[in-house]
């Protein structure tokens, strides 16, 4: 096949995959099982793939080849957590576990301690030791940062009961985490209304003449079989009415 | 006339879906050209940051997203790589996410030849890597540690692109472009660890999330979303995929604005009429 042939078929696969999955937003049907199996399975074999030829290989077997067998103890590591699956030799997987876990709390704890905690409340703090530098829009977004950290602090802070000003500054708080939560929700639907645009101008790519209308054909496919289907359906009803 | 409105609440909702998928094609088909005529502080930033890198020095690139959110994250890359090569610097390209690797094939089939760039000279692409703290955390000391090879198999050290790179130390700038929390690597082991600026480019729904490390500086600059790709193309005057989406985003947000504020008006009527 050439090249051009394999970009044909490969705009006819895409449009109809996609075409397959937005059907569902119609109603279930078969092309859209079709296309989600296809999915899982694909995925399933492509990370296979991806961890035999990107890790296991220039990881694992090319270093062996080569004689270094250090790897073979963080392979051997590796190895031991799929003893999970066998419960009579299951224990091994503890020593692959408590290294993942010494390894990971290790580098997380401090990183995240300086990066998350400390830098973050010395971010809230440093610009009252500017002010007189600070233009007044500056200091007025510090002092809403300051606050609103307070605020939400207080909110999630339960060993006081949240009455009298307790309860009034937490539900402030609830007034910061709710611009927070429509912010988020304003650009979750601005994401999701990007990834929709990326796939129909996809779609739109493949109903290009050069592709043979790929986009054009499989929906009306679509349309002809979900018209048949419900027909069909209608049929059958009357006949078990009868 | 309380039913009517009421049966308006009840529409089936797959008119809607069909509503949207004919807004969001129509500039697909004809575009209206929308203007986007506002440049965030954080998209500036991002672009001060990587136009202040001095030509010839060497970026690195981690790119880190896959088909699920490229419609946002490669404008980005796209846009960033070309101004990149424009300012005539260096380019290493990263990848802890899998499914990154064709989407950077493609990127690199496409920009590189545009501005006469050569593999291996002036950019180079590094293999997919399974850990990304593992390697970030190799970097810091010895760059070669991890990424001895580059994704054609050849030794990384002799490549004339990583001439001088030896660690961070060497690296005035990292652009990290993700759909996962790859950034948040980034600031808290190269950024705040070893002071290397870092800029993201993020989806638009973890956008906001990264308002605490934009205040704080911990995070330079920040491309969010196709909002944020195609300010970052507006500035770097190179209009692609993410100014082209502008008109659909916008044509989108009014139809949900007009649908909420419709249906509110029908309840209050119906509740107060």
């Amino acid at each position: 096949m050439t090249e051009t042939t394999w970009l044909i078929a490969g705009a006819w696969i895409s449009a109809g995959l996609t075409i397959f999955l937005f059907s569902f937003l119609y109603k279930d049907n078969p092309f859209f099982k079709i296309a989600e199996h296809l999915y899982l399975g694909a995925g399933m074999g492509w990370w296979f793939q991806v961890y035999l030829y990107n890790i296991w290989k220039p990881k694992v077997f090319e270093p062996l080849a080569g004689g270094d067998y250090f790897v073979l103890i963080p392979a051997l590591l590796g190895l031991s957590l799929v003893t999970q699956f066998i419960p009579k030799i299951s224990w091994i997987s503890r020593y692959g576990f408590t290294f993942m876990m010494g390894y990971g709390a290790g580098l997380e704890i401090p990183a995240r301690l300086s990066t998350d905690f400390m830098s973050q409340i010395a971010g809230t703090i440093k610009p009252f030791s500017l002010m007189a530098s600070m233009s007044g829009f500056d200091i007025l977004n510090a002092l809403i940062v300051a606050a609103g950290t307070i605020c939400v602090l207080f909110y999630f802070f339960f060993s006081v009961e949240h009455k009298g000003s307790v309860k009034k500054i937490s539900n402030i708080g609830i007034y910061f985490l709710m611009i927070y939560f429509g912010a988020a929700f304003g650009n979750t639907v601005m994401a999701r209304f990007s990834l929709l645009y990326g796939r129909f101008d996809d779609l739109y790519t493949s109903s290009a003449a050069s592709n043979f209308y790929a986009t054009q054909l499989i929906l009306v496919a679509m349309a002809a079989y979900f018209l048949i289907h419900s027909f069909l359906g209608k049929k059958d009803q009357v006949e078990e009415a009868h | 006339m309380k039913e009517t409105l009421l049966k308006f609440l009840k529409i089936d909702r797959r008119w809607i879906f069909l509503a949207l998928a004919l807004i969001l094609f129509t500039p697909i088909i004809k575009p209206i050209g929308l203007p986007n005529k506002t440049i965030s502080k954080d998209v500036q930033n991002a672009f001060n940051y990587l136009d202040k890198v001095p030509a010839g020095s060497f970026v690195l690139f981690s790119l880190d997203y896959d088909p699920s959110t490229r419609p946002e994250l490669h404008p980005q890359a796209e846009a960033a790589l070309r101004y990149a090569f424009k300012k005539n610097l260096r380019v290493g390209i990263v990848t802890y996410i899998a499914g990154s690797t064709g989407l950077i094939q493609q990127i690199i089939e496409k920009v590189p030849a545009e501005t006469g760039k050569i593999n291996g000279t002036d950019y180079v692409v590094y293999p997919y890597m399974a850990n990304a703290l593992a390697a970030m955390t190799q970097m810091a000391s010895d760059f070669y540690g991890i990424y001895d090879k580059d994704i054609d198999g050849r030794d990384a050290r002799s490549l004339p692109v990583m001439k001088g790179v030896r660690n961070y130390k060497d690296i005035p700038l990292i652009l990290s472009i993700t759909g996962t929390s790859i950034l948040d690597y980034w600031v808290a082991y190269a950024g705040d660890k070893f002071n290397v600026p870092v800029v993201g480019g993020v989806t638009a729904i973890s956008q906001p999330g990264y308002g605490p490390y934009l205040q704080t500086g911990q995070l330079k600059g920040l491309i969010g979303g196709m909002k944020g790709a195609a300010e970052f193309e507006s500035l770097v005057k190179e209009p692609g995929k993410g100014t082209s989406g502008i008109d659909a985003l916008n044509l989108a947000h009014i139809m949900v604005l007009l649908l909420i504020l419709t249906s509110n008006i029908i309840l209050l009527v119906v509740r107060y009429l």
